[in-house]
């Protein structure tokens, strides 16, 4: 099976190809581009074919970094990847960038219990716990930075990404000054590879609300005798974009 | 492809006749469709498929860009399928991609472009980058096959603009809002007066109850030459009439809608008069001169009323293509990329950037009010 891994969530833009019987990376293009995913990701999709010597047909699956991450960048991915799966046919799977961390750290270090930590860069933290089998040991959640000291105090296995020295109070770990954490293209496309289909769609994981409020105080006051708001009016005959 | 899809015949396409699948996402609403265009220039929607997200942005009072671009990832892939499955065609026999570039929303623009870009490579078809404004000017050509030139009124909540048609890719921007779009003075008119998002469809309902001369608002512009338009000032004296008599009863709404829409009509009428005018000199011996009205605030009884009495007495056709197709949607998205597609024209790069801001006619100069960042409307 041929892996086509995308990763748009950060810094980074690159795209990967994975033979996952033969257990081998056969490509990685892209670079830390700050911006500009959009323009750049398909040339980089075909920088990777290339020196692959493959064809986008070959591909039999497509994995996307999902987030947590730049909100633009995520869908720009996901964008794409969900294009792609359209017009070739393949499934497509999501992968978040914190099973990425947990997977590079078991790569690195063997198996052990991890956590693992993005800045969240509002004096918040994403955080997710994994088993020592890599297997997610709790859902990927926003924690407000006291409370997720509070929640992980005493915290046995390995603490790793670029909240983890947040978490532990260290003294002069800032939030925001981190630049977010680097998805590791091969973790992204091996766990891409395991994915279940079913249960791990392409679908944006922000974990952080739109940042929208309704706009209250705008209208003027209605008198007594009013009818309620949306009642009567609003005939559907038409609409203004 | 799966067993269903290769099953199903391209039965709906004729005779030399190219197909081209169209995607747009450049404000709140997804969508996607296919269209046919024949070598004869006859246009064919095969599948037209539109996912509003009015529910979404309702409590707002307005398009929340953030919400919009979140809603257009979940849907857009789902809606190409449906919109390929309705025309009974299938990617491989599509003849071009054509996605909304520019203007609107950058976030949703981002979608649309991308999914247009995969789709495009994966499938081995030309992607044609699409000015969203070029969907509204064309339109019409698709509906009622008219010939260049024709004037094109947009009207709707992100444009006010007043453009000659030449030809594919030939525009002359004749007038714009140097300020708030048509709509956008609607939407605020009906949150100031608690009405429902959006507001157009309120705001006129609201009028028809109402007296039109119990408020004299503001008529901006009206009498000067140039054919701009400006409708920010109407909006503070709409707020301080309100403000001045609130609470504001039942029938206060309605008068202030009702008067509202009388200054909005008036001022309409006087700088399309003028265009028309100035169109009428420049294409005095055009058999089918042709005004267009385009955008979502063309489905306004009371401003359709008032263009159609306007061209009758410039001896001009007025053309209102269907609501559907006067809102945003994919069909006008991929009309632009067929007519595009006939012209031999070049396709776009895959590494083509969305842009929030793409005048239709590069020429036109940016007019006082709009700001450091260009044109808003």
């Amino acid at each position: 099976m041929i892996v086509l891994a995308l990763d748009t969530a950060g810094a980074a833009c690159r795209a990967a190809l994975f033979d996952a019987t033969a257990g081998r990376l056969l490509a990685v293009a892209g670079e830390e581009i700050g911006k500009g995913h959009a323009e750049h990701l398909l040339g980089f999709i075909d920088m990777a074919l290339d020196s692959a010597g493959r064809e986008l047909d070959a591909v039999d699956r497509i994995a996307v970094a999902v987030g947590p991450g730049s909100f633009t960048g995520i869908r720009v991915g996901v964008a794409a990847a969900r294009g792609f799966g359209l017009a070739l046919d393949r499934p497509v799977v999501g992968i978040s960038t914190l099973s990425t961390l947990a997977f590079s750290a078991r790569a690195n270090s063997g198996s052990q219990e991890v956590l693992a930590v993005i800045d969240g860069r509002r004096e918040d933290l994403f955080c997710q716990s994994f088993a020592a089998d890599g297997t997610p040991s709790s859902r990927p959640e926003l924690w407000p930075l006291p409370k997720a000291r509070e929640h992980f105090a005493g915290y046995r296995g390995a603490i790793i990404g670029s909240g983890a020295a947040l978490l532990a109070g260290l003294p002069d770990a800032v939030s925001g000054r981190i630049t977010p954490d680097p998805v590791d293209i091969a973790a992204l496309v091996q766990l891409g590879a395991l994915a279940d289909p079913q249960e791990a769609p392409a679908r944006p994981l922000y974990l952080r609300g739109p940042d929208a409020k309704p706009q209250e105080g705008f209208a003027v006051a209605r008198a007594q005798d009013s009818r309620a708001q949306g009642g009567e009016t609003g005939d559907g005959e038409g609409q203004t974009p | 492809m799966t067993a269903a899809a290769a099953n199903t015949l391209p039965h709906q396409r004729r005779e030399g006749e190219s197909l081209v699948l169209g995607i747009e996402t450049s404000c709140d609403e997804t969508a996607a469709s296919v269209v046919a265009r024949g070598p004869d220039g006859v246009g064919r929607i095969l599948s037209d498929v539109v996912l509003s997200q009015i529910a979404e942005h309702s409590a707002y009072g307005g398009v929340v860009p953030e919400i919009a671009a979140r809603a257009h990832v979940e849907a857009l892939d789902g809606l190409i399928k449906a919109a390929l499955a309705e025309a009974g065609t299938r990617l491989d026999v599509v003849d071009a991609v054509a996605a909304t570039a520019g203007p609107g929303l950058i976030g949703g623009l981002l979608v649309g472009l991308m999914t247009g870009k995969a789709i495009a490579r994966a499938a081995g078809k030309p992607l044609y980058a699409i000015n969203h404004l070029e969907g509204h000017a064309l339109t019409a050509r698709l509906t009622d096959r008219l010939a260049f030139p024709y004037l094109m009124l947009l009207v709707s909540g992100g444009h006010t603009q007043l453009v000659l048609v030449k030809g594919v890719g030939d525009y002359e921007r004749w007038g714009t809002t140097i300020d708030d779009a048509l709509g956008e003075a609607f939407d605020k008119t009906a949150k100031l007066l608690g009405l429902p998002y959006p507001g157009g469809p309120a705001v006129e309902s609201a009028a028809r109850h109402g007296d039109p001369d119990r408020f004299s608002f503001p008529r901006p512009l009206v009498g000067e030459a140039r054919l701009d338009f400006s409708f920010s000032g109407l909006k503070t004296a709409v707020r301080q009439a309100a403000q001045a008599i609130a609470p504001v009863s039942d029938q206060d709404v309605a008068d202030i809608c009702a008067s509202f829409q009388k200054a909005i009509t008036r001022t309409l009428k006087d700088r399309i008069g003028r265009g028309l005018g100035r169109y009428r000199q420049l294409a005095a011996d055009l058999p089918e001169a042709a005004l267009v009205v385009a955008g979502g605030v063309a489905a306004n009884s009371a401003i359709r009323q008032m263009l159609q009495a306007l061209c009758a007495e410039h001896g001009v056709r007025f053309v209102a293509p269907p609501i559907k197709l006067c809102t945003d949607n994919a069909a006008m998205i991929a009309w632009a990329g067929a007519e595009r597609l006939a012209l031999d024209l070049a396709a776009d790069p895959l590494s083509v950037s969305p842009r929030s801001r793409w005048p239709l006619d590069a020429q036109a100069e940016a007019v006082i009010g709009y700001g450091k960042r260009g044109a808003k409307a």
